[in-house]
């Protein structure tokens, strides 16, 4: 039907026909990486996007030097009141500078909350966009 | 709400928008593009709420296909909104054909194509070598067929950004221009009607004949990739090649079993003309 | 570890897999779930000596060691945790004898 082999056994039988070394590797080295669908490169192309610090999920929170959600009265701890970023800003941001209207820390307590988005929350396709377009 | 209507290669677009005025500007820029009856995807520049309909008007995106997290544009962006949500109808629902993210162009049956992130200049080259000989395909992205693994055009309105802007003020003297939208997302934004030929024939799909990865500001060099490499940048480049399953699977290995794939860095234009010249010589 | 609490594994699925041996590198996609794996040596190699038999770490090793001069004297450990890898991925079967 195509030029793939149609069977695990005809695709792999060259494979194992001549005797030769077989480097097996250490245990610890995973030797299988699965594709990812790349929708997030093609998304950092086409669109303007930004995040959201925190997202709804995190409405009423403070953001820990971690990135973390705690309680608004934690030590440490910085206010955030769900402002948006933009891709561009927090892309600079990683690379050091501040977001605008932060102090230091406080950019570096957001940038760490937008690198913990997990899928389903607000802004995480803006992120793995950031990361897919360096 | 108006509206205008736009083949581009296989796909058919209807673009609301609640002003006219940006509206006339995509218009203008697609009037040699046919008319498609019947739509593939419709998009709209609405705006955002009734206030930033008339008060610092923003454009928000939206369409059949929609990304959370879209960000509105100022409406003095509204064309670049426009591009974009055209962009995004393919990158989220294009399943006829193998998408990547990729520029091409032809000569003589054969499609040179070109594939990079951001800023290697695979857009710039495209456009170059479009007003030098080649048959210009799309500078953002190219289609594979599913059967043939023919590459098919995709010539939308040629996106420049930047630097490449005065580069091809200089190179497309006779070029159709957009207007100049400083400042946006991506830096300053100039489109570019791609030339008559490339318009009229893009219903006319091509043999994939070489595949480079471009990378802008390095000395010029040429690198072999090894193919198992071009299969993971090439799926890394593609929108849906995880939705097409067995067939994008299918289409993908042939292409990387049958394309010679090359890494080229330039610093400029003409060295980057010169790389590719003597690598199609060599390799189709 | 006594041999009635050694795991066994099984390769070679109904609906198939596609393969594509390239370089260094083997692509495998994988019709059940719709993912392309890209993997490399000794994972090409297990797959094709175990044939349709449910078999142990040990078993495959051995297997390997009759078709390829092995590097490592390891080689159960090592094809254990790449058959474990393989489990996780629904590429090969996995049972507790």
């Amino acid at each position: 039907m195509n030029e793939s082999s149609d069977t695990p056994e005809k695709g792999l039988n060259s494979v194992a026909t001549r005797r030769r070394a077989l480097m097996l590797g250490a245990v610890t080295a995973s030797a299988i990486v699965s594709v990812r669908p790349a929708l997030a490169q093609s998304a950092a192309s086409v669109m303007n996007c930004e995040i959201p610090v925190p997202g709804p999920h995190g409405s009423g929170m403070n953001i820990d030097s971690y990135g973390k959600l705690v309680p608004r009265d934690t030590p440490g701890s910085f206010a955030a009141t769900g402002q948006k970023f933009t891709g561009e800003q927090v892309k600079a941001a990683m690379r050091g500078s501040s977001l605008p209207g932060t102090s230091y820390n406080q950019s570096q307590a957001y940038v760490n909350y937008i690198r913990r988005l997990q899928s389903g929350q607000s802004g995480f396709t803006c992120y793995a966009s950031l990361q897919m377009s360096r | 709400m108006h509206e205008f209507r736009v083949q581009v290669g296989p796909a058919a677009f209807r673009i609301g928008s609640t002003w006219k005025r940006p509206l006339d500007q995509v218009a203008d820029l697609y009037r040699d593009y046919p008319t498609p009856d019947i739509p593939d995807y419709s998009v709209r520049l609405e705006a955002v709420s009734l206030l930033r309909r008339f008060i610092r008007p923003s454009v928000g995106i939206n369409g059949d296909y929609m990304l959370p997290d879209a960000a509105p544009l100022p409406l003095a962006q509204a064309l670049l909104a426009s591009e974009m949500a055209m962009n995004l109808q393919m990158a989220l629902g294009w399943r006829r054909h193998l998408l990547l993210h990729a520029s091409a162009v032809e000569k003589d049956g054969k499609a040179l194509m070109m594939t990079g992130a951001s800023g290697s200049g695979k857009s710039t080259v495209a456009a170059m070598l479009g007003c030098k000989g080649w048959r210009f395909m799309g500078d953002e992205f190219v289609l594979l067929d599913l059967l043939t693994g023919d590459t098919v055009p995709f010539p939308r309105l040629i996106s420049l950004k930047n630097d490449a802007i005065g580069a091809m003020q200089v190179t497309a003297l006779d070029g159709r221009f957009g207007p100049l939208m400083p400042g946006t997302p991506k830096g300053d934004i100039r489109h570019l009607v791609p030339a008559r030929d490339a318009i009229e024939a893009m219903a006319q799909s091509a043999k994939p004949a070489l595949l480079l990865f471009p990378s802008f500001g390095f000395d010029p060099i040429v690198r072999e990739i090894l193919p198992s490499e071009v299969f993971i940048r090439l799926t890394q480049a593609s929108t849906n090649y995880v939705a097409l399953g067995e067939a994008g699977f299918t289409t993908l290995t042939r292409f990387i079993k049958t394309v010679p794939a090359r890494a080229i860095d330039y610093r400029n234009g003409e060295e980057a003309e010169a790389l590719v010249n003597q690598l199609w010589d060599e390799l189709t | 570890m006594t041999r009635s609490q050694t795991p066994t594994f099984k390769a070679g699925q109904v609906d198939g897999l596609l393969v594509e041996p390239l370089d260094q590198m083997t692509l495998i996609y994988q019709r059940r779930s719709g993912v392309t794996h890209i993997v490399a040596e000794p994972i090409p190699e297990i797959l094709a000596v175990m044939g349709n038999d449910f078999l142990s770490a040990e078993d495959v090793a051995t297997r390997l060691a009759s078709s390829f001069d092995l590097d490592d004297s390891n080689a159960t450990a090592i094809v254990l945790a790449r058959l474990e890898e393989l489990a996780s991925l629904g590429l090969v079967e996995r049972r507790n004898a």
